[in-house]
């Protein structure tokens, strides 16, 4: 083994270790809180960096995914009375068929149109929660949706550290296998894929299902961590933040939307103390981050660990 | 029923030149440069809220506070094209429209900050009703087509009648070429800027008389923008104006015969319809 891996390996166990231990090391319940929140992004990010990262088109509704996952879930506990462990497989699955609806038409465009028509998608969703109300409750949403596990904190952390490692294996599985391979080739260059036999639609749209998918998911999850859901949570803006998450962190890396998650739950936190400022704060952060570090985070520690290590 | 159409429509051509307008602003800045400028809302409601304040503090007249307002757009708009968008110019689209993103959060917290979170409208006294026939418009109304006219019609003289404006062509059909030719190709995209953010802060005032501005406004006006650039094709100018007459047209009689809850979903299913026939939009060419 050569110092690299292990290297590599000291830290994977170290992260497990930290992870495992997180609720009895954390004293205040509202850090744990926010760390399910991060997880839960890390799902919706890793599928995000699906379609984003590694095919290249910038799709603009995950919010709205989000927001078709969570309402499916909460619909059908509070409605129909089903468990939590049935529901949350369903949610891929729901938000999947209204993924081939909007992946369908929508990928037959590229670069900006493909953003500004998913993201129209996403007002189209945001709206129909909104104003639905038979179903939806509107504006007062869905309240007293169960959690699973006696409705304990650290249970349902477990529960949601086990989604996030599960979506971040999907998605290296799916990026080691022959689709992940063919989905970068449609990100370096379409029209060559297409030439050479890659049928890419196909893949593009099977690429939007799993990332919407994902993003069901972790919708999922929020409505059955947070209790209590409206379509105010599903904007376009979530949608934006999904897209922070994987640039803050790196593109088209498995670990960058894991680091970029935390930082968007996390930053805007801290930011609260500067309050009437925060939002300038966090936009000045952005374009900055973008101006002097367009990889990523992870890349951007990775260049200075390696700069170190050499001059020793 | 007639009547009430041709009422519906003219009253849809109020909002629509609106969208017209911010869709001109959006599709300079996206046709010439490549940006997909989102702050732009958030910026027009910025606009908004400065004429608010002239009129407020200094008493002075809707339109003459909107005249002094614009150039104070475009110098800004000039500082935010330097500062924000040429350090990302050689780097891939994305990372301009996350530029963009960043922007229209420091710009509503701005706004935020600068005019509060109140909702507000900016009071005019062009109230009076003209009626023509049965059909009745309400002065402000027509006066706002009337400019918006106007300033379409003043930025076409510029952009083909002008030396900085054959200069924005050359730069928006060949780089290079333009850079042989002498043009000073760093100048071009802050004097696209400039009138885009102009028109951008004219777009704001009108909303702010006609309707009103609150936090979140610019967001909902900046994604409609987008609409009619995708309907008219992106980068078209003719297109834009059209775009923007058909969106607020067939939003308005949306809401008027249809639903008024469902008038947004309304005007993006007639988006997504147009795209999937014709994706280069209405007036755009063909790759």
């Amino acid at each position: 083994m050569n110092t690299k891996t292990l290297r590599v390996s000291a830290m994977l166990i170290a992260v497990v270790v930290v992870s495992l231990a997180l609720p009895k090391m954390v004293s205040v319940p509202y850090y744990l809180h926010l760390t399910v929140l991060a997880l839960i992004w890390v799902v919706v990010s890793e599928g995000q960096n699906l379609i984003q990262g590694y095919t290249g088109y910038v799709s603009i509704a995950q919010g709205g995914f989000m927001g078709i996952g969570a309402y499916a879930c909460a619909l059908l506990s509070v409605k129909l009375g089903l468990s939590a462990w049935l529901t949350l497989p369903l949610a891929p699955i729901i938000t999947g068929c209204f993924a081939v609806l909007v992946g369908y038409p929508s990928l037959r465009l590229r670069g900006h149109y493909f953003a500004i028509v998913t993201l129209a998608f996403n007002m189209v969703i945001y709206i129909v929660l909104f104003n639905f109300k038979s179903l939806t409750g509107g504006e007062a949403g869905v309240t007293d949706i169960p959690r699973p596990g006696h409705n304990g904190l650290p249970g349902y952390y477990y529960l949601v550290l086990a989604s996030a490692i599960t979506a971040i294996a999907f998605c290296w599985l799916l990026v080691h296998s022959r689709v992940g391979r063919n989905l970068i080739a449609i990100r370096q260059n379409e029209a060559l894929a297409d030439s050479i036999g890659i049928v890419t639609w196909r893949y593009k749209l099977f690429a939007f299902v799993a990332s919407a998918s994902l993003a069901g998911f972790g919708g999922g999850l929020y409505a059955h961590f947070m209790r209590f859901i409206n379509p105010d949570t599903f904007t376009v803006a979530q949608s934006l933040n999904a897209i922070l998450a994987v640039i803050l962190g790196g593109s088209g890396t498995l670990t960058g939307p894991v680091v970029g998650s935390f930082v968007v739950v996390f930053l805007p936190e801290y930011l609260r103390i500067a309050d009437f400022f925060r939002l300038i704060v966090y936009g000045f952060i952005l374009v900055l981050a973008t101006i002097f570090m367009p990889q990523g985070i992870v890349s951007v520690t990775e260049n200075v660990v390696r700069r170190l290590t050499k001059a020793r | 029923m007639i009547t009430e159409l041709v009422q519906q429509i003219i009253n849809g051509l109020t909002v629509g030149g609106i969208y017209s307008l911010i869709a001109l602003g959006l599709t300079v800045v996206f046709g010439i440069l490549g940006i997909a400028h989102f702050a732009h809302g958030s910026f027009a409601m910025f606009g908004g809220y400065l004429i608010f304040f002239l009129l407020q503090r200094f008493g002075l007249s809707f339109f003459t506070a909107m005249v002094l307002a614009m150039p104070v757009g475009a110098v800004l708009g000039m500082l935010i094209e330097r500062l924000a968008y040429r350090p990302v110019r050689e780097a891939p689209p994305i990372n301009a429209f996350i530029i963009a993103l960043g922007l229209t959060m420091i710009i509503e917290g701005a706004n935020l900050l600068m005019f509060g979170a109140d909702q507000i409208v900016i009071p005019t006294s062009y109230h009076k009703v003209i009626n023509i026939g049965t059909l009745s418009i309400v002065e402000l109304r027509l006066y706002v087509i009337i400019t918006i006219v106007l300033l379409i019609l003043a930025m076409t003289v510029f952009i083909s009648r002008t030396n900085t404006g054959m200069a924005v062509r050359a730069v928006a059909q060949n780089r290079s070429a333009a850079i042989l030719m002498g043009i000073n190709v760093d100048r071009i995209p802050m004097v696209i800027f400039a009138i885009s953010s102009a028109l951008g802060i004219a777009a704001g005032a009108f909303v702010g008389a006609l309707f009103a501005i609150s936090p979140g406004v610019g967001e909902g006006l900046v994604i409609k923008g987008f609409a009619v650039l995708i309907l008219g094709g992106l980068g078209s100018i003719p297109g834009a104006i059209i775009g923007g007459v058909v969106l607020g047209v067939s939003e308005t009689l949306a809401a008027g015969f249809i639903s008024s809850s469902y008038k947004d979903v309304i005007a993006f299913l007639v988006m997504i319809c147009v795209m999937l026939v014709r994706p280069e939009g209405l007036l755009g060419r063909r790759q």
